[in-house]
């Protein structure tokens, strides 16, 4: 489960390439025109709202992350609760803080890393269609709705949707929907793209 | 050689016996004192609606552990509660209504037990649902504090301690008389008549003892 959590959190900062529907060859040239950039590396904030029947108002989580090309991340929430997951050289780690102290969580699967990196590796690459976990659809050129192809995963997930940027090739939300109830939206914020980045930052808490 | 064998195996029996938590005597008060401190009892449970949510740090005598967001929802009779990750994942949703029992609406392995969530709505009832009080004696315990006991269904026992430092405690026992539940709050705050805590630390006894410290995010009423 701990991989699918992964996975789902990496997909987030993600460089989406959507084809427009029906293209037209003035449509494509527009579309060459905003082709997505080469991406190093970007950091953005990222407020996430959890939506569920029962709550009156969404939990609201607020934090960072940072990805560096080709496997390095950094995923930090700074509320409600401090935690943060690192990814670096194909190691994962997670600190929760605990009594004012940031503690490693023990148990990440990280053998599972190989699988999640080559999804990683494939979107990277704008191949959606060639995801071996999802369906990939298109409704429009701003959205992109994933549908898990395993019953175990659709059991737990019904639809991600990513919604696409004006800037070609970057995220502006992300919407989970574990069923008609309950969902989990990320809206990204203040992004930078293509920094130099420090190691440090994907290996230290 | 069998002395010494003997005598380790009194200190281990002496051991198990202290882990035992047993239900003290309740010594009633006498006709002169003040019993209003009973009311304290009721504002230990949130009256009306209202909806919490807690970080949950876990940890199992095992060893294992975890951190979790929770929320539950207090509604009439009915209660929910939910647990997440801290990435907004929900692992586990469950609804209880007096008279209609458990329903479990979403269970993520492992939390797909149905011990888990039968045991995880009994700790979430012992918090937050105040036990029927037709027969509550008030009195104090042998530390000298005012209690007010329950007695429930099946023999067992629930002790509420209104006045535990800056907040309350509250404890329940087996048919035995046996603590198998401890909850600590502390850092309580008035919020209408009830008092609620900022912190709260659930311990479970017995061979799979475990221990939730919950830290309030928000409450609504």
């Amino acid at each position: 489960m701990k991989l699918f959590f992964l996975f789902l959190t990496l997909t987030f900062f993600l460089p989406a390439h959507a084809p427009a529907e029906g293209s037209t060859p003035q449509a494509k040239d527009s579309e060459a025109a905003q082709a997505p950039i080469q991406l190093r590396s970007v950091k953005a904030d990222f407020v996430q709202e959890k939506h569920l029947k029962i709550l009156a108002r969404p939990i609201i989580s607020t934090g960072t992350f940072t990805f560096q090309a080709p496997q390095s991340l950094r995923w930090e929430y700074q509320k409600p609760l401090h935690s943060i997951l690192l990814m670096h050289g194909g190691k994962v780690k997670k600190f929760i803080e605990r009594d004012g102290r940031l503690t490693e969580e023990k148990g990440m699967q990280l053998d599972s890393m190989q699988v999640v990196l080559a999804e990683i590796s494939n979107w990277l690459d704008g191949r959606f269609t060639d995801n071996a976990m999802f369906t990939v659809t298109f409704p429009d050129k701003n959205t992109i709705l994933l549908t898990p192809k395993d019953k175990g995963i659709a059991a737990l997930i019904s639809t991600i949707e990513l919604k696409l940027g004006d800037q070609a090739g970057l995220l502006d939300a992300v919407t989970i929907f574990e069923g008609p109830d309950s969902s989990t939206r990320l809206i990204f914020t203040n992004r930078v793209l293509n920094q130099e980045i420090p190691a440090s930052l994907f290996t230290d808490r | 050689m069998r002395p010494f064998l003997l005598s380790i195996l009194f200190l281990l029996l002496a051991a198990c016996a202290a882990e035992r938590r047993p239900m003290p005597e309740l010594t009633a008060l006498n006709g002169n004192e003040d019993v209003s401190g009973a009311k304290g009892c009721a504002a230990v449970y949130p009256q009306g609606r209202w909806q919490f949510v807690h970080s949950i740090d876990f940890s199992m005598q095992d060893g294992s552990g975890g951190t979790v967001i929770g929320v539950t929802s207090l509604a009439g009779d009915e209660i929910s509660c939910v647990l997440m990750t801290i990435e907004g994942f929900t692992l586990f949703e469950a609804a209880y209504q007096e008279g209609k029992g458990l329903a479990v609406k979403r269970a993520v392995p492992p939390f797909d037990k149905p011990a888990f969530g039968e045991g995880l709505m009994g700790d979430v009832r012992t918090i937050f649902v105040a036990p029927p009080g037709q027969t509550m004696r008030y009195g104090r315990a042998a530390d000298n504090g005012p209690v007010c006991r329950y007695p429930g269904i099946d023999g067992r026992t629930l002790d509420i301690l209104p006045a535990t430092d800056d907040c309350w405690q509250i404890r329940s026992y087996t048919s035995d008389h046996v603590m198998d539940r401890s909850i600590t709050g502390r850092s309580c705050r008035k919020m209408g008549d009830s008092l609620i805590p900022e912190h709260l630390e659930l311990k479970g006894f017995g061979q799979t003892g475990y221990t939730l410290k919950m830290t309030l995010i928000n409450a609504e009423n």
